[in-house]
Parts: structure tokens; C-alpha cells; sequence
């Protein structure tokens, strides 16, 4: 095959391998990654709609929680103020006593204080000493006179310490006074932050202008100002879920809601979103690892089978083309042969004619040269000359005949040939010749071969005329060595003609079967030899092979079917 | 050899006369010639005639019909085909319809002797037959002769 036909082959398989490639696997590609898609994002959507839920439960429990806390709390107060008169605490060991009371109901007490009108402090119960300071310009104080409750935000106060107090108001006729207690700051964080949302699920507690009034686990000290509590949202009872990404950058899941009692706390339940969506992660990694390996798998197999679907194309093609190539050379023979068939004809008889005419004249020479007075060398050159005549008519006819049975279709008549016993006939014919030519001819067939079903006459014309080429190949060369064979393929009998002789120039290959190609010297050869017998083997059935390599040798091979029923 | 009574059957004139004198030269002195096959059954329909040389491939009416004719109307006349090529279907058939021989093209003139000879040959080995048969019918029915004398 040329190079640039194997080029042009190679270019025609990446072609279809490419078109097979994007049609087999771009629709279930498509397919896969909508479905794909479409299971997370429900998948997905899902999982956050749950997680968001079960956030704003866990916040509303929470929230509950510390409401009731901190309702209790006050309930605690307001009792103890109910029960003991304002001058009933002067003292401050009755005092000690209430707030002894008061722990025992809730370990949160942490300190007592009894107010008078002036906001002055009258009596104290704890571990400060606070007695005798006023109060009236706090802020929880003016609170607590105006609302009767009051539950502070976390301040520094005297002490120079966050803590918050609850404060209530007893009423004693026209006067009040005033009973405050602080929370244990410790107790009341633990309280906050006891919720625990997977490992950085966390809750904490802000004020209205974003103040921190509990730790937070994240980060964040009592009272610092939380960056992002614009991020916030909170309605009067409605716990809000929402998504924010805070100032650290990292992602979370918020619920948020705001605090009856107090002024305006707002509880916040929060968690990373990295693990709380963690299971839609997950299931996002597998999914496309699986999609990964198993894509990665379909388009190798997609691959393989592309390049095999495409090498069969590609193969089909070439063998159509050399169909055609066939087809061509048999419409090509078909043509020459009539044609040949009429040449020949035509010839053959102008032919006739100087045939006869140069047998007259050798007669008529013979008589004149018997006259007397003659010149004998001249009768001698014209009899060369008549001889001459003769000879080039033989090669006329020679070509004629060869035409002749080129273009032969006499019908095959089919018998059953033994090869082992034909093989070496043919063998034999050629014998003395062979001597001649110092040529050694081996003949390798195996008797077991099945008979074939094929003409005689035709197929020893075949042989022979192989069998005189490769003694043409091997003239004047030593160690000339001529090998057939039959051998077995399948449905077919190979009888290969083998010499190591000169060998066919690559250039003339695709000549040696066409009628009157020869490479042997003017009158030597008609060029018929070849064309006629790839007529006979193409009309038994069979093919004829030819492999040749320049000054090493040719191999003939003739294909021939063998009968169906072997 | 010389006694034989031969038709030339050919379309080219010029190989009949070549031939003819070829012929003639090697004693073979009756020889009539035809240039187509029309003539030719004429010829043999007039004259006695024993070996037909006749040319397989000729314009109008063909070879392989003329020997046809010719076996139908005379079947003792031999014919001897010439043609183009050995073993060619038409040679075949020619021999299938009983013709002697076929002698292939271009003829050499010792060959078609020898092909002659042999025709002639068995042509008078025949006609003896014939003529003992004949012989013996007539001791046997000698007025048979005048009722049954259409045949030559």
C-alpha cells in the first residue's frame, strides 16, 4: 500500500473513532450529569431544609430554656419581696438569710441588694461591699422604678466585673423599694452555652447593639462586641434560620431568636456549615468519585470499542476499495480479452496468407535453384530470407495463440485432484529443463491434503507457466532452488511457487498480470503468460497471491477453493 | 495421394490460389476452391468431392454451419476444420458434428498433407465398404439397380 493511502486510512480512522467517541458517549454523558445534578440538588435542598429545622427547634427549646430561667428567676424575687417588708432586710443577717433562700431555690443567685427610693443602697447580702452607694443614676435602676422588672444587660458597675441583675420593685403604699439580685455570670453562661450542636454547633446570647452577654465558644468575651450581629435577624417571637458567612470567613448556620423579659437579647444557635452540611457533602464527593471512576471506565470502554468499530470501518472501506480495484481489473480483462479475441482472429488470417505465400516461394526456390546459370549465395541469401519469413511468422502466431488462450472461457471441467501425486507430475515436466538451467526444484506437499475439485488441464497450465517463470527468474544464478508447497487454509488450498531469483521490481507490480507486460527480452515473451493464468485461477474460483522481494526471491501463491463438503 | 477430389473452403482468394498451387506442386491435382460456404455446398452438390478443407470463422454462413450442410447432405464427405486456435469451443463442436479433423492456423502445408492422406484415407476405406455392400446387394438383387439408382 502507497504511504500516503495508509496516511489518508490512519486520518479516516481518527475521523470515525472521533464521531463514534462524541455520539456514544455524549448523550449518556449529559444524561448522567442531569440526573446526577438533579439528585443533589434535591439531595442537597432537602438536607438543608432539614438542618435549618432542627436548628430553629433546638433554638426555640433553648430559647424556652433560658426564658424560663430567667422567668423563674424573677418569680424567685418577686416572692421574696412580696414576703419580706422592705424594713424587714435592714438588717443585713436577715438578708444573708433571704439570699440563702433564694440559692437554694437556684444556685444563679449570686448576691442581694435592697434598694431604698434615692436608689441608695440599704442593705447588701455577698461578697462585695457595696452598702451605701446609690444607684440612682444607673440605668437598671431608673429602669426597675419606671417598669417594676428589670432584667439588666451585662455591665461593669462598682465591682469592675460583667454580670447582669435582676431587679423588682415592692411598692410599700407611696414609697418603693427595690430588691436586686445578680446572677452568677459562670452559672448563667453555662446555662447559654449548654447546647451542643454536633462539635462546633454553639449558642450565646447578644444584646441590641450586638454586645456578647454570654461567652462564645468560637471567640468572644463577655461584653465584646460581636462584628457581625448586623448579620442578625429577629422578629418578635419568630426564630429566623439563615445562612451568613461571618468576618472570619467561615460559613454558618444561623437561628436566631429574641428573648422575652429582657430588653432586647437575642439568642443565637450556630453552626459551621461545613459540618453541618457534611452529609451533603459527603454524599457530593462519592457521587462524583463515582462518576469519576465509572466515567472514566465507560469512556475507555467507549474508547476500545470506537477504535475497533472504526478499524473495522476503516478495513471495510480498504477492502471495498480493492473490490473495486478487482472489479476493475476483471472489466478491464473482460474487454481485453474480446478484444484480443478479434485481434487475433483478424491476424491470423493475413497470416495465412504469407504462410502460404513463403512455402510457395521456398518451393519455387527450390525448383529455380536447380536451373542452371544461377548465383548460389543469392539463392542462398533469399532462402535465409524466406527462413527468416518463417520464423517471424511462428512468433506471430505464437502471440495469436497466446491471445487466443487469454481470452479462452472454455467452461472448467471439475475432477478431483490429488496434489501429492499432481504436484510432482508437474515437477516432472520441468525436470530437464531445471537440469539445464542447474535449477534444484523441491517439492514439500503433504499427502493428507484433501483432494481438490478443479480442471486438470487448466490448473497444470497454471503450474507451468509458474514453474517456467521461476526457472526464467533463476537463469544464470547458482544455487537456484525452486520450492512448492500446498498447504491447508481454511476453505482453501494455498499452492505457493517459490524461487530465490532475481525477484519483481516494486515499481512493475501492479503490471505483471496485465496482457502483454513482459520483462524478457523482444520476441521472448508474449506477456501472456501471467494474465492468462490469473484468468484461469480467477474463473476456478481462486485467487492468486504475489510476494516479491528484489534479488531475494518470489513467491506465487494460487488460492484455490476447495469443495464444500471436505 | 494424388486421386483425392478436394474442396478449398476460405474467404481470403488469395490463400485459396497459394494454396491451390502448394497443392498442386505436391500431386494433389483435383482441387476445386470456394469463397464462402454458399459456394462451396453448390461445388459439392455438382462434383464428387472427398476431403473438405474448410475455414471455421468465414463471412455470411460460418464454418460450423457449412459442415453441418455438408454432413447432412453428404455425409460421407470428409471435412477438415481450420481454425484459429486449438481446443477453441468452435473446433470442439466442429469434431461433434463430425468433422475429421481441425488444423490450426496458419496451416503449414506438410501438416495439412499428412491431414489429407488420412481423410482421403478413411474416405475410400468407406466408399469400399459401400461398394462391397453394393456389390453383394446386386448379386443378391440384381433388379433392385433400376428401382433404387437416385443415389449416385
Amino acid at each position: 500500500m502507497q504511504p500516503e493511502e495508509k496516511e489518508r486510512d490512519r486520518q479516516r480512522f481518527k475521523g470515525i473513532r472521533r464521531m463514534i467517541l462524541v455520539r456514544v458517549l455524549l448523550l449518556p454523558f449529559l444524561i448522567v450529569m442531569v440526573v446526577f445534578g438533579t439528585v443533589i440538588y434535591y439531595f442537597g435542598t432537602n438536607l438543608k431544609s432539614r438542618v435549618f429545622s432542627e436548628l430553629v427547634l433546638i433554638a426555640g427549646d433553648h430559647r424556652r430554656l433560658i426564658e424560663q430561667f430567667l422567668g423563674e428567676r424573677v418569680a424567685n424575687l418577686k416572692f421574696a419581696a412580696a414576703a419580706y417588708g422592705i424594713d424587714e432586710f435592714e438588717g443585713d443577717e436577715r438578708l444573708s438569710q433571704v439570699l440563702r433562700d433564694l440559692q437554694e431555690s437556684s444556685r444563679a443567685f449570686f448576691d442581694l441588694g435592697v434598694f431604698d427610693e434615692q436608689g441608695n443602697h440599704v442593705a447588701y447580702a455577698g461578697p462585695y461591699d457595696l452598702k451605701g452607694k446609690n444607684y440612682a443614676e444607673s440605668e437598671w435602676f431608673r429602669a426597675v422604678r419606671e417598669r417594676g422588672v428589670y432584667i439588666s444587660d451585662v455591665f461593669l458597675g462598682y465591682r469592675k466585673f460583667p454580670h447582669f441583675v435582676i431587679a423588682v420593685k415592692r411598692k410599700n403604699g407611696p414609697s418603693a423599694s427595690y430588691l436586686r439580685a445578680t446572677i452568677d455570670t459562670q452559672f448563667f453562661n453555662d446555662l447559654v452555652e449548654s447546647v451542643r450542636v454536633g462539635r462546633t454547633g454553639e449558642a450565646y446570647l447578644v444584646n441590641g447593639s450586638g454586645m456578647l452577654q454570654t461567652r462564645r465558644r468560637s471567640g468572644g468575651a463577655l461584653m465584646d462586641v460581636d462584628p457581625d450581629h448586623g448579620l442578625y435577624r429577629s422578629a418578635e417571637s419568630e426564630i429566623f434560620s439563615f445562612v451568613a458567612r461571618d468576618r472570619t470567613g467561615i460559613r454558618y448556620v444561623n437561628a436566631t431568636g429574641k428573648l422575652p423579659l429582657t430588653t432586647d437579647w437575642l439568642l443565637v444557635v450556630r453552626q459551621e456549615t461545613r459540618e453541618a452540611y457534611a452529609p451533603l457533602y459527603r454524599v457530593w464527593v462519592i457521587g462524583t468519585a463515582m462518576i469519576l471512576a465509572g466515567g472514566g471506565l465507560v469512556v475507555l470502554m467507549a474508547f476500545l470499542l470506537a477504535s475497533s468499530q472504526a478499524r473495522q470501518l476503516v478495513l471495510s472501506a480498504r477492502e471495498k476499495r480493492q473490490l473495486g480495484n478487482q472489479l476493475i481489473m476483471a472489466g478491464k480483462f473482460a474487454e481485453l480479452g474480446e478484444m484480443s479475441v478479434g485481434i487475433a482472429h483478424e491476424i491470423n488470417n493475413p497470416l495465412q496468407v504469407i504462410k502460404a505465400e513463403q512455402t510457395l516461394m521456398s518451393d519455387l526456390l527450390g525448383e529455380v535453384e536447380s536451373a542452371e546459370g544461377v548465383d548460389k549465395t543469392s539463392v542462398e541469401m533469399i532462402r535465409d530470407s524466406i527462413r527468416q519469413v518463417g520464423i517471424q511468422i511462428d512468433r506471430c502466431k505464437q502471440i495469436t495463440q497466446g491471445l487466443l488462450s487469454f481470452a479462452r472461457k472454455s467452461d472448467a471441467v471439475l475432477k478431483p485432484i490429488d496434489l501429492a501425486s499432481f504436484l510432482p507430475e508437474m515437477v516432472r515436466m520441468v525436470e530437464q529443463k531445471a537440469r539445464l538451467e542447474n535449477v534444484s526444484i523441491l517439492h514439500e506437499v503433504d499427502p493428507e491434503l484433501p483432494h481438490l475439485s478443479s480442471d486438470p488441464t487448466q490448473l497444470q497450465q497454471v503450474m507451468l507457466n509458474l514453474l517456467n517463470n521461476a526457472l526464467y527468474a533463476l537463469r544464470k544464478r547458482e544455487n537456484g532452488e525452486i520450492r512448492i508447497a500446498a498447504s491447508r487454509e481454511d476453505g482453501s488450498l494455498d499452492i505457493s511457487v517459490a524461487d530465490n531469483g532475481c525477484g519483481i521490481d516494486p515499481e512493475i507490480m501492479d503490471k505483471i498480470f496485465l496482457p502483454f507486460f513482459t520483462t524478457k527480452p523482444v520476441g521472448q515473451g508474449t506477456g501472456l503468460g501471467l494474465s492468462t493464468i490469473y484468468g484461469i485461477v480467477e474463473r476456478l474460483g481462486g485467487r492468486i497471491l504475489v510476494n516479491s522481494e528484489e534479488n531475494v526471491g518470489t513467491v506465487f501463491t494460487v488460492r484455490l477453493p476447495l469443495p464444500a463438503t471436505t | 495421394m494424388s486421386h483425392v477430389k478436394l474442396l478449398l473452403v476460405d474467404d481470403e482468394e488469395r490463400f485459396l490460389s497459394t494454396t491451390r498451387i502448394l497443392l498442386e506442386k505436391r500431386h494433389v491435382e483435383n482441387i476445386k476452391t470456394a469463397t464462402n460456404g454458399a459456394d462451396a455446398l453448390k461445388i459439392l452438390r455438382k462434383e464428387r468431392i472427398d476431403v473438405v478443407v474448410l475455414d471455421v470463422r468465414m463471412p455470411g454462413m460460418d464454418g460450423v454451419e457449412v459442415l453441418r450442410r455438408v454432413k447432412q447432405e453428404h455425409p460421407l464427405v470428409e471435412v477438415i476444420m481450420l481454425t484459429g486456435h486449438a481446443a477453441v469451443e468452435s473446433a470442439v463442436e466442429g469434431l461433434k458434428l463430425g468433422a475429421f479433423d481441425y488444423v490450426m492456423k496458419p496451416i503449414d502445408i506438410p501438416d495439412l498433407l499428412v491431414k489429407i492422406e488420412e481423410a482421403y484415407g478413411k474416405k475410400k476405406a468407406h466408399d469400399e465398404k459401400i461398394r462391397a455392400a453394393k456389390v453383394s446387394e446386386i448379386i443378391s438383387h440384381p433388379m433392385a439397380v433400376f428401382s433404387d439408382n437416385q443415389e449416385d
